[in-house]
């Protein structure tokens, strides 16, 4: 079973809260991302967590360059993430066996 | 007074009833009958109403029946004026000049409503008090017609308001307007909520008397917003929930496209309301249309046509002109039994027909001939028809098919699927709806036990196979042209120092004898010829893993 890109997609998230740090004149996350729908995922040396929403935008169908620049605003101090990871399903399944 | 009012509203009722008599149009009045004796029953299941959900649904019917009285009120005087002025009748014996052309009607269809919330930073994750909940649904109006979508529980814990209606209107014109509003009210009692505006409204119900009072607030409240106005049918139930209208747009044929498109909401409430919600702003929806012209044969006959390439020989087909094609069928069985056609012309925006040219040439009478370009050629078809009013009708049945074509633009391209809308399960009982993210406190580190313990004290689907969502994570992606959403990675950048500043992009598939990290991002290669794909992923293969520190 297989998703396809570009349909809407159901799936058991996370919510994480970031406040970003101050590096010089700069606010930094202080991680790097990779991938974007303009991006080859085969060349994905990790396969940890997917982003789907950043403060409210939708992630799921963004370039590269998009997602680099919601997560770098200037004005924003704190990042509130919607993420995915296969572990996520685990922990249901596990809570399904229990 | 409460006399008073319902003495006006028989009278109203009266009134549309006789009108609907007088004009004979039984079809109308046979759904306006039919709304006043819901709106009735709409009455009495909210008198009887113990529960909030109950009542917000009976409330949700109410308003309802009250747009659908309205609009087919309006609808109605309309026909009534046009026959009193005696413009419309149709005089059969009228041998003026032909009427003019009118586009064949369509079908609309708006699904995947979704619209996105933008809550404040003290709302999104503080504040585990009490969970403060609104209940919304949309009221989709085309036309005279009004459908509504199924009520949903919001709360600061979503982030988008996703309706799964499917709505669909049949007897649009390319014209069309539909008008999409969102209601909001309010899950708790209203009382309960504290807040100036709330204040205020409570001492002027108090100081002109209760009822009354009410009523003025639901006079003041009631502008704009179909279905609100409370002196033609007075709500009955005083203390019920309201409805508040909270943002509206109007969509037209501009905004049908196959797949799904963002549009803007223009806010019709402001904070001080009680039902208003933090709405981003926008919309996003599937708004799909089928003209008839597309899906329904608008010519059919016997033709001869010419054989390509053979002069002599005409071969006898039956001819079916069905959206944008003209199918030529051995015989006029095979239209039905899903045959392949003997040939099949194209007819869009760009051919050409012309009738009666080639007639001298070919020695044939009554025949047309049809003309695409494909590149640089041209391609000609001739077609003899019967006779001359086989000519005339087919010649006519393509120049109203030209039309329509120019009427509804896009959707002549290619026919847009449109699902036939579930029938949705009336009254679904109102559990107080849980969140999952209200519920989870998750501390970075110690997060899938945080969500094991969560989930193992809920009752859930069983999960027998994988999810679909997981194949994301899959190594091998099932499809040609695979986009995934972007990857986080974890931190390699504290451990050493990069060059912040500006973020640049790194790209992971540096050609080996640059070893040196390249500060500008890097362009994809040259883009093969893919499969049209829908969306985003149209420039073909994407060959690099672009990276970059945030």
């Amino acid at each position: 079973m297989s998703y396809i890109p570009g349909q809407p997609v159901t799936a058991v998230v996370q919510r994480v809260e970031i406040h970003k740090l101050r590096q010089g004149e700069n606010l930094i996350l202080g991680f790097s991302i990779g991938g974007g729908i303009d991006q080859d995922p085969s060349q994905n040396p990790f396969s940890e967590d997917k982003t789907d929403k950043v403060n409210g935008w939708d992630m799921t169908m963004v370039t590269h360059d998009q997602a680099r620049k919601r997560l770098t605003k200037r004005s924003e101090e704190v990042v509130r993430l919607l993420v995915t990871r296969q572990s996520l399903q685990k922990a249901v399944q596990q809570s399904m066996l229990s | 007074m409460q006399d008073r009012l319902h003495i006006l509203e028989d009278l109203n009722m009266l009134y549309i009833r006789q009108m609907a008599l007088s004009l004979e149009d039984t079809e109308l009045q046979r759904k306006l009958d039919h709304e006043i004796r819901m709106r009735e029953g709409a009455c009495k299941l909210l008198a009887a109403c113990s529960q909030r959900e109950q009542a917000l649904e009976a409330t949700k019917s109410l308003l309802v029946c009250n747009s659908r009285i309205l609009s087919y009120m309006g609808e109605l005087q309309r026909r009534k004026e046009a026959q009193v002025l005696g413009k419309t009748g149709r005089r059969p014996s009228d041998s003026g000049p032909p009427a003019e052309r009118s586009p064949c009607r369509g079908r609309v269809c708006i699904s995947d409503l979704r619209i996105p919330l933008m809550w404040k930073d003290t709302e999104y994750f503080k504040n585990k008090g009490d969970l403060h909940r609104w209940a919304v649904f949309l009221l989709l109006q085309l036309g005279e017609h009004i459908q509504d979508t199924e009520m949903i529980l919001v709360d600061r814990t979503l982030t988008d308001i996703s309706f799964q209606s499917n709505v669909l209107f049949a007897e649009a014109g390319p014209d069309f307007e539909l008008r999409l509003e969102l209601y909001g009210a309010c899950v708790e009692e209203e009382g309960a909520l504290t807040g100036a505006p709330k204040r205020l409204a409570t001492k002027l119900s108090s100081s002109l008397g209760r009822s009354s009072g009410r009523r003025v607030r639901a006079s003041l409240d009631s502008a704009g917003g179909s279905g609100s106005s409370p002196i033609l049918l007075p709500t009955p139930a005083v203390g019920g929930p309201r409805y508040h209208l909270l943002a509206h747009t109007t969509l037209t044929l501009a905004a049908v496209q196959d797949g799904f498109r963002t549009h803007d909401l223009t806010l019709a409430s402001h904070e001080e309301n009680p039902a208003w919600l933090p709405l981003y702003g926008s919309v996003c929806c599937r708004l799909a249309a089928q003209p008839l012209c597309m899906t329904q044969p608008t010519a059919s006959g016997t033709l001869r046509v010419q054989q390509a390439g053979e002069m002599q020989n005409w071969a006898q087909v039956h001819g079916v002109l069905k959206g944008t094609n003209l199918f030529c069928y051995r015989r006029p069985e095979d239209a039905h039994t899903g045959e392949e056609p003997l040939l099949t012309i194209a007819i869009n925006k760009e051919t050409r027909v012309r009738a009666g040219e080639l007639d001298q040439a070919l020695g044939r009478p009554f025949t047309l001939s049809i003309s695409n370009q494909y590149g640089d050629d041209e391609v000609t078809h001739a077609l003899q028809t019967e006779s001359r009013e086989a000519l005339q009708s087919w010649m006519e049945a393509l120049w109203q098919l030209f039309f329509d074509m120019s009427q509804w633009k896009q959707c002549c391209d290619e026919i847009m699927k449109i699902e036939t809308p579930a029938s949705r399960k009336p009254l679904q009982a109102l559990a107080k709806q849980g969140s999952l993210y209200h519920e989870m406190a998750i501390e970075p580190l110690d997060d899938i036990a945080a969500v094991t313990d969560i989930l193992t004290q809920r009752e859930g689907a069983r999960l027998e196979t994988p999810p679909p969502w997981l194949a994301m994570f899959t190594d091998q992606p099932a499809l040609p042209n695979p986009c995934s959403p972007a990857s986080v990675a974890p931190a390699p950048a504290w451990t050493h120092p990069l060059p912040w500043g500006r973020p640049r992009t790194f790209s992971l598939d540096a050609v080996p004898p640059d070893h040196s990290p390249r500060a500008r991002s890097v362009a994809p290669l040259p883009p093969q010829r893919s499969p049209r794909t829908r969306g985003l992923c149209s420039k073909g293969q994407p060959r690099t893993w672009l990276h970059s520190p945030v």
